[in-house]
């Protein structure tokens, strides 16, 4: 029964796999480029994945850290002629580190009031970036990064960026689905649904959040390194509390309990506009309108609302929306 | 100069105190976190730049009507994103608020255009203290605000309306136990608080220019200024709008004025670091 | 496990008033009291969910006074609570396995196939699809599943709180069984409880609590006849 479970897991994942390794195959310039953003933005959603969908701490700071590691990288290989690679190595590190110290200072905090000091951070970061200009070119950004490669081998086109973004994408899904059903995960979810509970199971509360924070960091610090390749050039205005807020809407429209949510979110999100191009002066409104909307249907995101739909319908079970505000962890 | 600061901070701290306490109060009553307090901000001023400017009616009543409109909006605010998810986990009715500031921007960039309007002054001119000017619009927005919070703190504490409200606060369900329509309670709040923020925006808008952008950081500044204040006090929203405003102006004119947003932030993380729970907010206890 | 002295203050509530008593490996201790006499309390500071004012707990002859709860988890302490604090979002899986991997830290190497598991869910009478949501259980089983989680950590003291308190009478001779089990396998037991049947009927030694202090100790026989007990019950009146 499990193994049977697996091997279907297994054929869908290669089934999925051979389909993404082909999507570029007939397709213009332009949409690859939508799709090579659509990855890098998608591992920013895996790190709200782990430190919020899986820990329950609401981060806003997200897009500051992808901006941190981008910003390394583009750094480093433009003033220090450091290699791509191990610029990116510097940037996933270094970005990790930064939100260790992050965390180690906020997680002091109780419920919300993390997230609202997280917010204090990205908007700290972006004034840094914006302003902080010999370092960080200040509004102009830092142009001129060079492509990605190794050793004497580059990048040198949007399709092979897709391959490479395609691979850091599916091995740090494949990461997160280890931790996901790993004791660290379990850990990560005890504290999310009942930090008390947690606890009084050995879950020493504090420093597993910083794990997941630091997780979710290094996830960060890569996708902004990628990104940084990729438009060869960093600018403060990419990396805004709005972005950060786009990711937690990925999330919950998708599904915060399973990475299918993170996967539908993100690629729903990032298509929608193009697919609905003759729209879009009203664009926004309706996606507005719409996250309203799916949020009223279907709190537990698409992924959740669909298993609930599923349960209720095909094997009628279907399951009260009870949901108990008091047993919450927050404030008040 | 000092005294220019002073008043002008404290007429852009007392706006923040308003769009912070509009926040408080719905979080009092629904136990969430409104992100579209900003929006409704940006909508107080748009509808003032509407009813003054294109219809000409006299800037004080224009007030006064802005003022009911926008209450009105709270309703319609507190129909759409609230009560449909009032018994949800609150993140869900976070991303709701979400999804509703994204459309009030962009429906007012429909309706208004993106193109920044000015608004004339509620009161022209200046002020002249000796050898000092102040604009008298900074004056008037710190006279209306206080007025307008005043009257809000008297109706909250001493009215028979203000305690069915506060119970509805305390214990929903308790509330309607002993008759008091919570449907009603709350979207009385919503209305409240998108009315405040309305006349805040009202207030702006001379001050500024008027965008559909406007709300996104005078938003975010008030959330500094609720969470500085510790989340749930009404005057510590209120002091801390205040606080938040003179370290955004003070920063601006003496330290930097290219990092004054990122100097405000700054601070609210020092501030929360110190004093986890914010200046007046109750100590978080755990219960078991 | 020997609790030393144990004081709480809420404000000027007195919860917890210099209470000691001793714990032993496959006993069961009863703590009972009427209502807001500080068996709770009891139980949050031996687990270390509240801090304690002043006192002393040693387990195993190790002092765990200044240990954080997770730690005093990791040493053995399991406990469950009045209303069962489980993980609402994830599946019935994801549960059980939070009890094995606080084992695997202790260095139990267990899995879900593991015989003590299923004679564990067997004693509980519970049959669990472990894909289902942790919600489709009903109150009472809830309330099982939690001591078969506290279980499953392989505790060596085990704090029960009101187990019994909203279960029928089926879903109670299953609290019954899985104590036993846990006397089995050698753990200390606490059990708070408002039933006397069960409490007079698994529980080797009592202690009893009256705003905050123990008023008695002793064998269940003792403590039905001791006049303090009944006075602190039924009141000074009937008493007489």
């Amino acid at each position: 029964m499990i193994a049977k479970k697996k091997l279907i897991a297994l054929l869908l994942l290669l089934a999925g796999l051979t389909l993404a390794a082909l999507l570029p195959l007939g397709i213009s310039n332009y949409m690859l480029r939508v799709i090579d953003m659509m990855l890098i933005t998608y591992v920013c959603v895996l790190s709200l994945f782990v430190i919020f969908g899986m820990t329950g701490q609401m981060s806003f700071a997200q897009a500051g850290y992808w901006g941190l590691g981008a910003y390394i990288t583009a750094i480093l290989t433009t003033k220090f002629g450091v290699a791509p690679l191990l610029a990116l190595l510097v940037s996933a590190l270094g970005t990790g580190l930064f939100v260790a110290l992050v965390g180690m200072a906020l997680f002091r905090l109780h419920g919300h009031y993390f997230g609202f000091a997280t917010i204090g951070v990205v908007m700290t970061l972006n004034g840094i970036f914006q302003n902080w200009t010999p370092v960080t070119g200040g509004a102009n950004g830092i142009g001129n990064i060079p492509p990605f490669g190794i050793g004497g081998w580059h990048i040198t086109s949007d399709l092979g960026y897709f391959y490479l973004l395609l691979f850091f994408a599916v091995a740090i899904s494949l990461v997160t689905e280890w931790i996901h059903r790993s004791a660290l995960g379990r850990s990560f979810m005890a504290i999310r649904d009942n930090e008390i509970a947690a606890k009084c199971m050995g879950v020493n509360s504090y420093f597993t959040k910083n794990v997941a924070y630091v997780i979710s960091g290094v996830y960060c610090g890569i996708a902004g390194s990628l990104f940084a390749f990729l438009s060869s050039y960093t600018s403060a205005t990419s990396f805004v509390f709005p972005q950060s807020v786009l990711y937690l809407v990925m999330l919950m429209l998708g599904g915060y309990n399973s990475l299918l949510g993170p996967i539908i979110g993100t690629v729903l999100l990032i298509m929608l506009p193009e697919w609905f191009r003759p729209l879009q002066e009203y664009i926004l409104l309706v996606y507005g309108i719409g996250v309203i909307l799916l949020m009223v249907v279907m709190p537990d995101g698409l992924i959740g609302g669909g298993k609930k739909l599923y349960a209720c319908v095909v094997r009628k079970k279907c399951q009260p929306d009870d949901f108990d505000k008091s047993a919450d962890n927050g404030i008040g | 100069m000092a005294l220019q600061l002073l008043i002008t901070s404290l007429a852009m701290g007392i706006v923040y105190g308003m769009v912070a306490m509009g926040m408080v109060l719905i979080w009092r009553a629904g136990g969430i976190v409104n992100f579209a307090q900003g929006e409704l901000l940006m909508a107080g001023a748009f509808i003032s730049y509407t009813l003054a400017e294109t219809m000409g009616i006299p800037v004080w009543i224009a007030l006064v009507a802005c003022a009911v409109i926008m209450g009105l909006v709270g309703v319609v605010f507190h129909f759409i994103t609230y009560w449909p998810l009032r018994n949800s986990w609150d993140i869900t009715v976070i991303i709701s608020t979400i999804g509703a500031s994204i459309a009030m921007k962009e429906a007012a960039t429909l309706i208004w255009g993106p193109a920044p309007l000015s608004v004339e002054p509620l009161v022209d001119g200046v002020a002249r203290f000796s050898n000092v000017s102040i604009e008298w619009q900074f004056i008037v927005t710190i006279g209306v605000s206080a007025v307008l919070m005043a009257g809000i703190f008297y109706l909250l504490e001493r009215t028979f309306l203000g305690h069915i409200l506060q119970a509805t606060v305390q214990d929903q369900y308790a509330a309607s136990l002993i008759g008091i329509p919570v449907i009603v309670a709350t979207s009385l709040t919503f209305a409240i608080s998108a009315l405040i923020a309305g006349v805040g925006g009202m207030l702006l808008a001379p001050v500024f220019f008027v965008t559909s952008t406007m709300g996104g950081i005078t938003g975010l500044k008030a959330f500094a200024a609720v969470v500085i204040g510790g989340f749930g006090s009404v005057h510590g929203a209120i002091i801390g709008g205040i606080i938040v405003g003179f370290v955004d102006t003070f920063s601006g004119a003496y330290i930097s004025s290219t990092y004054r947003d990122a100097i405000v932030f700054m601070f609210l993380i020092v501030v929360l670091v110190i004093r986890p729970q914010g200046l007046f907010g109750e100590k978080i206890a755990e219960k078991v | 496990m020997v609790l030393d002295k144990l004081c709480k203050r809420f404000g000027g509530v007195v919860a917890a008033d210099e209470v000691s008593f001793n714990l032993s490996p496959a006993r069961v201790h009863g703590l009972i009291g009427p209502n807001g006499s500080g068996k709770t309390t009891m139980l949050n500071l031996i687990s270390g969910v509240t801090d304690m004012d002043a006192g002393k707990i040693t387990l195993a002859g190790e002092d765990i006074t200044h240990k954080p709860n997770y730690t005093r988890a990791r040493r053995g302490i399991a406990r469950t609570f009045q209303h069962p604090r489980l993980l609402k979002r994830c599946d019935i899986q994801s549960n059980l396995y939070l009890g094995i991997d606080l084992a695997d830290k202790k260095g139990h190497v267990a899995n879900p196939q593991d015989a003590s598991l299923k004679e564990i869910l067997a004693a509980a009478g519970l049959k669990l699809d472990l894909d289902e949501s942790i919600t489709t259980l009903s109150y009472g089983q809830q309330k099982l599943f939690e001591i078969v989680r506290a279980l499953l950590t392989r505790p060596k003291v085990l704090l029960l709180d009101e187990p019994a308190a909203g279960l029928n009478s089926k879903e109670m001779e299953q609290v019954d069984a899985l104590i036993g089990l846990a006397v089995r396998s050698n753990t200390a037991v606490l059990l708070v409880e408002h039933s006397m049947d069960l409490i007079m009927n698994i529980c080797h030694t009592i202690t009893v609590l009256n705003f905050g202090r123990k008023i008695a100790e002793g064998v269940p026989a003792e403590i039905q006849s001791n006049d303090a007990v009944i006075e602190a019950y039924l009141g000074r009146g009937r008493s007489a």
